[in-house]
């Protein structure tokens, strides 16, 4: 029985009866697949590349060529294909309406990403420390990630609104309405709602490594609870926290939908304006610009950022 | 007035009883530690103590003043943690300045005062490097230096040895006692190794079940000891079952399988009365081992010794000494630790021992009485 199967797909044509047959089928297959690894284990760096390569070329399909067809039609005026400029540069950079928007996009963001940082940071604490239902709390985190992002926002728009479900409860216990629709309470309501699950699994997972012990020989060496947290607690999880601010400050820095929906004309972020421009105005070029400066603007303070984080935590205690 | 006074400590998670009514003392410059089997409530006393834990019940003194209720780190005591919970992200030296740094020291006197303490634990120019560069042993003499350094009333360990191999750990048992003498400092020290607790303790205090069995020297626990628990935990014990058949003044007679040997009184602790069943036992370094003669296997009440025929099983060699596990005819296995080697497993033996090395515990109900006699 094991005769055929040894041989190198000599076995399928041999067999009159069935038997064999099926036995030289199974043994054509296993030898075409010894084949294949046999071949890959002569070539590591082919190997490598099959699989590394599908992801790095969904990356540079989709990601790398489309920003770089940005930048190219970004240096073009009024249209794709039109003459070479550096106009939608220097119309951006020199506007004071835009610079602007920008600023004031630049303020939600960071108070945006504070506020989801602050109120993620407690929430996971609390899930990590003082429950047992992890998963359980967790999966209510997630949880509103399986409705759609829109249908969430003109949810808010019922609760913010005037006469919406926030000012009937205010209401009934005898408070005056706020009508908070379209104000920039309700973009930070909104984004905070919306990017809380993205900050809090980050710092979840990075309290949860955080060994317990730790704590207990910081309190037993004498340091009460707020500098217990500021030198360990918050330095062991610095990288959680670094990548939820990352993955907060970001997306809010070129939202669109939200400021759109709930924070109306009075609270235009960037996000909008490059939207407009690409769908309203048809100055595709110009968008691009504003795109590729807000991009080279975010690399920029995250940089920044995870520096400063780095050495304000990383090196330790002696800086306090 | 002890440095630690502990009355009626009690904790109970839910329906257990984890620590069950606990009194002891340490004094102020002793080297105590609390011996018991895992889940036997001995780390929960030292976080109690710490301050990790609120009792349920009972109170805490330290220096005379209660404790209970105030948080850790407003407590004079210092924990050596089971993992060393060395700080990751700070350096050996800014681990062991960690608790000068909370009370406010300044910045010269912390730096001199860890480099003594680097110097204490004979790892001077370390102070620079991460925890995670150094071994094992080099760990837990940061970790002692990062709790020494506070000068705290009392130390806490918390089994920081068991992690260590053998030769490493006696090294550091040497290393705890002369620290704990050149710093003058008062150690608490929780352990289930009776090996670390016996070569490093000035008192143990032992504990099984949530309840204390005896506190009391190494000496004293190891010579009377209070139970057959204590018995077996510090050190090896044989035991035989037996029944009292009579008591006097002086004596006590005791029937162990078809023989009857006389005890004296004191060798019972606590009350026995006739009738009573009993284990009699008897350390493995006091059971003497001949060449079988022909009829030595007789137990001898006349001439105060327990005597049994039987054959060798196992010999293991401990150093100076041989272990050998022997299957008596009359009591089962015994163990018998004698210098010399000249038995072969197969080896009919004579085993006996005087019947002045025996302690005779009574068997409480039938608990116990399961067990089988030898051990």
């Amino acid at each position: 029985m094991t005769e055929p199967s040894r041989s190198d797909d000599g076995g399928a044509g041999s067999g009159g009866d069935p038997e064999p047959v099926t036995d030289g089928g199974s043994a054509a297959v296993d030898g075409r697949v010894s084949d294949l690894t046999a071949f890959l284990r002569e070539r590591p760096r082919l190997r490598t590349l099959s699989i590394a390569g599908p992801p790095y070329g969904i990356l540079v399909f989709f990601f790398a060529i489309p920003l770089l067809a940005m930048l190219v039609v970004s240096f073009q005026a009024d249209q794709i294909g039109g003459a070479w400029t550096l106009g939608n540069y220097v119309d951006f950079l020199t506007s004071d309406t835009y610079l602007t928007v920008v600023w004031r996009t630049f303020l939600i963001s960071v108070q945006v990403t504070a506020i989801v940082a602050a109120v993620g940071y407690a929430l996971a604490y609390s899930i990590v420390r003082f429950s047992r239902r992890t998963t359980l709390l967790l999966l209510l985190v997630i949880l509103p990630f399986w409705t759609s992002y829109i249908i969430r926002m003109y949810a808010w728009i019922n609760i913010l609104q005037s006469d919406g479900v926030l000012d009937s409860i205010l209401n009934l216990v005898g408070l005056p309405a706020v009508g908070l629709l379209y104000t920039k309470t309700a973009v930070l309501i909104g984004f905070t709602y919306v990017w809380l699950p993205l900050a809090v699994l980050p710092f979840y997972a990075s309290l949860t490594n955080l060994d317990g012990d730790l704590i207990e020989a910081s309190k037993d060496l004498g340091a009460g609870p707020i500098r217990t947290f500021l030198s360990v607690t918050l330095p062991m999880t610095i990288n959680g926290v670094i990548t939820g601010i990352v993955l907060v400050f970001i997306p809010t820095f070129g939202s669109f939908i939200t400021p759109r929906l709930l924070g109306g004309t009075n609270n235009v972020m960037i996000g909008m304006v490059i939207e407009n421009q690409f769908k309203s105005a048809f100055n595709w070029p110009f968008g691009a610009a504003i795109g590729m400066v807000i991009s080279v603007v975010v690399v920029a303070l995250l940089l920044l950022a995870t520096r400063f984080g780095g050495g304000l935590f990383g090196a330790g205690g002696e800086t306090s | 007035m002890s440095l630690l006074r502990v009355r009626g400590l009690t904790k109970e998670f839910g329906d257990l009883v984890a620590v069950d009514d606990v009194d002891f003392d340490v004094e102020d410059g002793e080297f105590v530690s609390i011996l018991g089997p895992s889940g036997s409530g001995k780390s929960t006393v030292l976080r109690m103590v710490a301050g990790f834990e609120e009792p349920t019940d009972g109170e805490i003194a330290l220096d005379d003043v209660e404790v209970v209720g105030s948080p850790p780190f407003e407590r004079d005591v210092n924990m050596v943690f089971q993992d060393l919970a060395l700080f990751p992200h700070l350096t050996v030296a800014e681990n062991i300045g960690y608790g000068l740094k909370q009370s406010g020291v300044p910045a010269d006197e912390r730096r001199e005062r860890t480099e003594r303490m680097l110097e204490m634990v004979r790892l001077e120019g370390y102070g620079d490097r991460s925890p995670a560069e150094l071994s094992g042993g080099e760990q837990q003499r940061v970790a002692l230096a990062r709790a020494l350094v506070n000068e705290p009333a009392l130390v806490l360990f918390d089994e920081p040895l068991s992690s260590l191999d053998r030769k490493l750990r006696q090294h550091m048992q040497g290393e705890l006692q002369r620290i704990q003498v050149e710093t003058d400092t008062t150690f608490l020290y929780v352990t289930h190794d009776q090996e670390v607790a016996l070569a490093v303790s000035d008192r143990l205090v032992v504990l099984d079940d949530g309840e204390i069995q005896q506190v009391g020297t190494v000496e004293e626990l190891y010579e009377t000891p209070a139970s057959r628990f204590v018995a077996d935990f510090i050190g090896d014990v044989n035991a035989v079952e037996g029944r009292v058949v009579a008591v006097d003044d002086g004596t006590i007679g005791l029937d162990v399988g078809d023989g009857e040997v006389t005890v004296p009184r004191d060798a019972a602790v606590g009350d026995v009365a006739v009738d009573d069943a009993v284990d009699v036992c008897v350390r493995p370094f006091q059971v003497r081992v001949e060449p079988a003669g022909d009829d030595r296997d007789v137990a001898n009440a006349a001439d105060g010794t327990f005597s049994a025929t039987g054959v060798v099983r196992s010999r293991s060699y401990q150093g100076s000494d041989s272990q050998y596990g022997i299957e008596t005819d009359r009591w089962g296995r015994l163990s018998a630790e004698i210098r010399s080697a000249s038995f072969e497993i197969d080896d009919r033996v004579a085993v006996a021992w005087d019947a002045a090395d025996v302690h005779v515990y009574r068997r409480d109900g039938d608990g116990s009485a399961d067990d089988d006699g030898g051990s």
